[in-house]
């Protein structure tokens, strides 16, 4: 707590010593508004006089400014005012494509920078794709096309690296090649009533932030054709801490709200509080630590998730181990409502999520560790889930046998998903290789009849459970326990 | 001498590789995965393209692929990576019709094709058969519901057919429609097609050699319907929704 | 009175009478039934591709008696479509058929051999009209092309680094059709010419509003083979050839034609016969045309292909910043044994201001600038030898020149053996620039029988070394109120001939 007082302390003198710093008008430099004209290294030399003077604003007022790769340098403040257009440049080779992150506005080791103001970033990036996958088809760029896309060299709109005190405010960003916004390593990073549509083209993800230290994600909008608000840690020696999240709407043709995949370092200290998430084809909250990262004191509150493929799935995997295996410790998960849906949730958004090759009916939400790697002190409260029900076990089959319960694949090394075991044999949850958890309050609904039990406990050591509530048309099973010691049911 | 032999005989070889069956990804030729672009110009030049030189595999990888109706060509596979649909579009007027039999994807005495992978072909039916609806209620379509709506896949006369793998839902009328055909391997497909009335999952007749096994499919008509007289045909492990096992009498 | 018509009126009164017949096909076209293209499940989003909606619609008002159909505000992409005879394609204001930025949603028709998103071949009474749009978006499609050609999926040579002419879609190609009407509409940014109207019967365009220069080879209106034609009160800027007239097949004609009241721009020519030109002209009125920054000439006659060019008339030009005027030109290129001719060329009541500057700067895709050290060309009407241009008059003309012609630049006498080294240039393309520098600075005549001036007036602004007028192997030539103006020219010389017989000055 003291700590983002002192962030948010520290934003305020920011604003203070902005107000003082010196306004330049796009103009200045020759930066044309007219849509056609490429600004790039005009607008370059704006940011850069106006680092070298000191700092000030750019501002950018209505018109659409096209543009390639800008780099952004301490002490300046990119201003975009109501109507005004950041526009990206559809030809690959006006991105900085020779470094590892390319992106349309890219900053490293910079101080004091921000983007504010009510105007747009646009990408184009459905076209920029196209551009580069033109490239590669001609032989001039060498991608190997894994999916019939380009791994590399697509730019995101914002790459921020190693950089302090950045702000990013009222801004809409839209239509990147790939993700939308990455701040890497980055410390004091305060992002607030933002507005991200992302559905121009695979991998859309709408917000990463990898291994970040103090950030404050407030009252914005994302939408995405990937995970929308996304933690990630790519390096084993950082980690991603002190994150706040408040009053954020999220809708996914991937996950909402996600840790990982990418989990090297870890993540420390989060609370997710009061948000939404919709029409998202995977999980409303997905906590992974598949590469080794340490996951600790998590708190989720207030999240209410409406017509989503799944509510929460938490994972311990394997796919990296030179870091060691992962581990996952103190989450509670609080005041969770979420719908699930018998279709699928993100159809008729552009990039919906990919159908599996999955004869399963409707996945419970799933809190899974690996044997010998419990995730432990999971809290879930207040929590109510309703579910479509009406699962046909002539379609997809998994009984509660033991035979059935250890035929479920512990999936170590696979890519975390909640729908990876294909057919899981509970409705509400399935929870395997769990240590200390407690359930208070919490309400399973299905809709339809059901062949399997709500609850279903695989080597879970330590449970208590309080306040559960069912609700389901026809045969109800409620919890079958197996390999597992210490279940209290109140 | 000899090395003027030699170079006939590599001119050869490096021919005959050429037509050697490739891979292709659907992008080479400018589909779209965006599941907005009508591709079907795309994926029709594309299928001509690897029919004329050599044949081979189109690739659609993951994303949906929305087109009209296209024609297989001799020695073209169409493979559907997992997470790949191939969505049918909503106007009636983007079908075509070979024999009075409307589908999305049409084979004509084609010989060795195929659609494989996990992917899906996705009918679209409900929003087709609005179309047909509205166009016969206008006046503009004339001809009856039945005669008008298409299915997923319809093969006439073709030889060496492969299906292996796929999901095919939601087809405006029935799934898959193989007449005169010889020598079709279906194996481990998916058949979803009960959201309209009266969809079959697979309709066979005058056929020689069907083989079809490791199958499920879930149908608002009948799943197997044989018309005409079919020679070999087997079915085997192949269930339908109430986990029935089909037969290759019914 | 009716019994004393003169030659002259009575070509006259034929061309009325072809325009008034052409009107009456226009008003049974307006009596028929209108359909609207949404009730067919068009989407006007600027997005769905409505390529074989619309074919549907067309064929099923084709099949049924005929009638519009309407294209209500909005866009509709689409790719090739095909017209049926009794309908017309009806845009309304605001109405815009935008053409798919896929190459591969055209056909390339077997029969013409060409790209097109309007198709029509063998059909009668068909049309175009309205105030919409037709917008070919033909800038992405070409490069989309040239995408496809460098991936090695598409065949073309890419000469010039552009795909061909025909892999590429123009907005309309009508083959062979009869009573084709075109009005009001606007047709922009082909991927290649613009629209082609190819051995048509009774073909009437009025009122087009045509801007053509989003690629190479972006003719403005193509009329080949066509008998029978109106085209009056319509506007075309364009990047190549703007008001063009082809001949590509030895057997067939372009004839009985009217071109009235319209205004063209152009980076190639204005008002052109050719290049192809194996059949022929014949029986041209052409009234008050207006030619402004236009590259090349005014006015090009050029029967190179074997190919006649009789009875053209062309009356009340303006021709306004335009790198030369009239250009009549006898070639043997792809003649094939048949033997090219011109006669009977009558150009009156013209105006013409001819730039010291590039007429065409600034516009997109400008023409090409020449490898010439060359001073301003003069018009010119240079047949062969045995293939002679008969019978020119050129009345109540004035054209004002730069002058300035240095012969330190470029340089070329009027000395017998000056004059033989200008090249014959029998098999070339034929341009007005084609000879480099030429001897005269207002006109230049060879290899011509019978060429009348008459009240003609030739303004250098400055001074120029070379005479006006040169004519060189001409049988019969008649200057009649012939007026020079150019500074510092007293006592020179203005009209020089060579070679040639019964030169009449009054």
């Amino acid at each position: 707590m003291n700590k983002l007082k002192s962030i948010i302390l520290l934003f305020v003198l920011f604003c203070f010593l902005n107000g003082s710093a010196k306004d330049y008008n796009a103009s200045i430099f020759g930066i044309k508004s007219n849509g056609t004209t490429l600004n790039t290294t005009a607008i370059q030399k704006a940011i850069d006089y106006i680092h070298e003077e000191g700092g000030g604003h750019l501002n950018f007022y209505v018109g659409r400014y096209l543009t390639g790769t800008i780099e952004l340098k301490s002490d300046v403040q990119i201003i975009l005012h109501e109507g005004a257009i950041l526009v990206g440049s559809t030809n690959i080779y006006d991105y900085n494509i020779e470094m590892p992150n390319t992106a349309l506005v890219y900053a490293k080791n910079a101080d004091n920078i921000s983007i504010t103001g009510l105007g747009v970033i646009d990408g184009q990036g459905r076209d920029v794709a196209y551009s580069l996958i033109d490239q590669v088809h001609k032989g001039i760029i060498q991608d190997e096309l894994k999916y019939d896309r380009p791994a590399r060299r697509r730019p995101k709109g914002i790459y921020l690296r190693e950089c302090k005190n950045v702000e990013i405010s009222g801004i809409t960003i839209k239509n990147t090649a790939e993700w939308v916004q990455m701040y890497d390593q980055c410390e004091n990073l305060k992002i607030d009533k933002i507005t991200v549509d992302s559905k121009a083209f695979w991998n859309n993800d709408g917000l990463d932030i990898v291994d970040c230290k103090n950030v404050l994600v407030t009252n914005s909008f994302i939408d995405s054709s990937d995970d929308a608000i996304c933690f990630k840690s790519h390096d084993a020696t950082k980690m991603c801490e002190n994150v706040e999240v408040r009053n954020c709407v999220a809708r996914s043709s991937a996950s909402g709200i996600k840790f990982g995949t990418v989990t090297r370092g870890g993540y420390k200290n989060f609370k997710i509080i009061n948000n939404k998430v919709y029409d998202t084809y995977r999980s409303a909250i997905t906590i992974a630590t598949p590469d080794g990262g340490e996951i600790e004191n998590i708190l989720v509150d207030s999240l209410n998730a409406y017509n989503t493929g799944n509510a929460v799935y938490l994972r311990i995997g394997q796919r990296n181990t030179q870091n060691g295996t992962g581990s996952m410790n103190n989450i509670t998960i609080q005041n969770l409502y979420a719908e699930i849906p018998a279709t699928k949730p993100d159809e008729g958004y552009e990039y919906e999520g990919p159908i599996e090759d999955l004869p399963r009916n409707i996945s419970p939400a799933s809190i899974v560790g690996l044997p010998g790697y419990d995730i432990s002190n999971v809290t879930l409260r207040n929590i109510e889930i309703v579910y479509p029900g009406g699962s046909n076990p002539k379609y997809a089959y998994c009984g509660t046998k033991p035979a059935d319960l250890d035929g479920i694949p512990e999936m170590a090394e696979k890519y975390p998903e909640f729908s990876q075991f294909k057919e899981l044999p509970a409705w509400g949850f399935y929870v395997r290789h769990v240590k200390n958890l407690t359930f208070e309050n919490v309400k399973l609904t299905a809709k339809d009849s059901e062949y399997r039990p709500a609850i279903v406990f695989d080597d879970v050591k330590g449970a208590n459970l309080s306040g559960m509530q069912y609700s389901i048309p026809g045969k109800l099973k409620k919890l079958i326990k197996y390999k597992s010691t210490g279940i209290i049911l109140k | 001498m000899t090395k003027y032999k030699l170079f006939i005989f590599s001119l050869f070889f490096i021919l005959t590789l050429n037509l050697s069956a490739k891979d292709y990804k659907a992008s080479l030729f400018g589909v779209k995965s965006d599941g907005v672009t009508l591709n079907t110009g795309s994926i029709q030049y594309a299928i001509d393209y690897i029919s004329e030189n050599g044949g081979g595999r189109l690739i659609f990888y993951v994303g949906r692929y929305l087109t009209g109706s296209f024609y297989l060509k001799p020695n073209v596979t169409i493979q559907l990576e997992e997470g790949a649909v191939l969505v049918g579009f909503h106007s009636v007027y983007d079908y075509f019709k070979l024999n009075d039999t409307n589908a999305l994807i049409l084979a004509d005495k084609a010989e060795n094709i195929g659609i494989t992978g996990k992917g899906v072909i996705e009918g679209n039916g409900k929003a087709v058969l609005k179309s047909i609806k509205e166009q016969i209620q206008k006046g503009y379509l004339e001809e009856n519901e039945t005669q008008a709506k298409p299915a997923l896949i319809y093969f006439d006369g073709c030889k060496n057919v492969t299906l292996n793998g796929v999901i095919m839902r939601n087809a405006c009328s029935d799934v898959q429609v193989y007449t005169g055909c010889s020598n079709l391997k279906i194996n481990k497909i998916t058949v979803k097609s009960s959201v309209l009335p009266e969809s079959k999952g697979l309709v066979l007749s005058d056929c020689d050699g069907f083989s079809l096994s490791d199958s499920f499919f879930e149908a608002s008509g009948e799943e197997l319907s044989s018309a005409g007289n079919s020679k070999n045909v087997s079915v085997t492990n192949t269930i339908n929704s109430k986990g029935n096992k089909l037969n290759a009498t019914k | 009175m009716a019994f004393y018509k003169t030659e002259k009126t009575r070509k006259m009164s034929n061309t009325k009478l072809l325009i008034a017949a052409i009107l009456m096909l226009f008003v049974f076209q307006v009596s028929a039934k209108d359909y609207n293209i949404s009730d067919f499940g068009a989407k006007a989003d600027g997005i769905t591709v409505n390529t074989r909606t619309i074919q549907r619609a067309i064929d099923y008002i084709s099949e049924h008696e005929g009638g519009r159909l309407v294209f209500a505000p909005g866009n509709y992409v689409t790719g090739s479509i095909y017209v049926k005879s009794d309908v017309t394609l009806h845009l309304e204001y605001g109405a815009t058929i935008l053409g798919s930025t896929n190459p591969f949603d055209y056909v390339k028709d077997p029969k013409v051999k060409w790209m097109s998103m309007i198709f029509a071949i063998n059909q009668e009474n068909i049309g175009i009209t309205g105030k919409g749009t037709i917008n070919g978006r033909g800038f992405i499609t070409a490069n989309n092309m040239v995408n496809y050609i460098h991936r090695g999926i598409y065949k073309d040579d890419l000469k010039y680094d552009r795909p061909r002419e025909t892999n590429r879609p123009e907005n309309i190609y009508f083959r062979e059709c009869t009573n084709v009407i075109i009005t009001d509409i606007t047709l922009r940014d082909p991927a290649s010419w613009n629209q082609t109207y190819d051995q048509c019967k009774n073909l009437y365009v009025d009122g087009i509003y045509v801007d053509s220069k989003s690629y190479w080879n972006n003719d403005g209106i193509d009329i080949v083979d066509c008998d029978g034609v109106v085209l009056k009160n319509s506007y075309f800027d364009a990047a190549d050839d703007v008001l063009c007239f082809k001949s590509h097949d030895a057997n067939s004609i372009c004839q009985n034609v009217v071109v009235e009241n319209c205004v063209g721009r152009s980076s190639a020519n204005g008002l052109k016969f050719g290049t192809v030109s194996r059949g022929g002209f014949r029986n041209f009125k052409i009234k008050n045309i207006t030619i402004f920054d236009t590259f090349r000439s005014a006015i090009t006659f050029a029967a190179v292909d074997g190919g006649l060019i009789e009875n053209i008339e062309v009356d009340s030009v303006r021709s306004i910043n335009t790198g030369n005027v009239i250009f009549l030109r006898i070639g043997d290129r792809w003649s094939k044994g048949k033997k090219p001719s011109m006669k009977n060329i009558t150009i009156s009541n013209v105006y013409a201001e001819v730039p010291i500057g590039k007429p065409d700067i600034g516009y997109n895709y400008e023409g090409p600038i020449e490898d010439n050290p060359r001073n301003i060309s003069p018009a010119s009407i240079v047949g062969l030898p045995g293939y002679r241009i008969e019978n020119v008059k050129l009345k109540n003309i004035e054209i004002v020149y730069p002058g300035a012609g240095n012969p330190l630049y470029a340089y070329r006498g009027t000395s017998t053996e000056e004059l033989d080294s200008i090249p014959e240039m029998r098999d070339r393309y034929p341009e007005f620039s084609q000879w480099k520098e030429l001897p005269a600075w207002g006109f230049y005549v060879r290899h011509a029988d019978g060429v009348e001036f008459e009240n003609v007036k030739l303004v250098a602004d400055k001074k120029d070394y070379r005479p006006s007028i040169v004519i060189d192997d001409v049988k019969g030539t008649t200057f009649k109120d012939v007026i020079f103006d150019e500074p510092e020219s007293e006592g020179k010389e203005q009209i020089i001939h060579s070679r040639s017989s019964d030169v009449t000055i009054k």
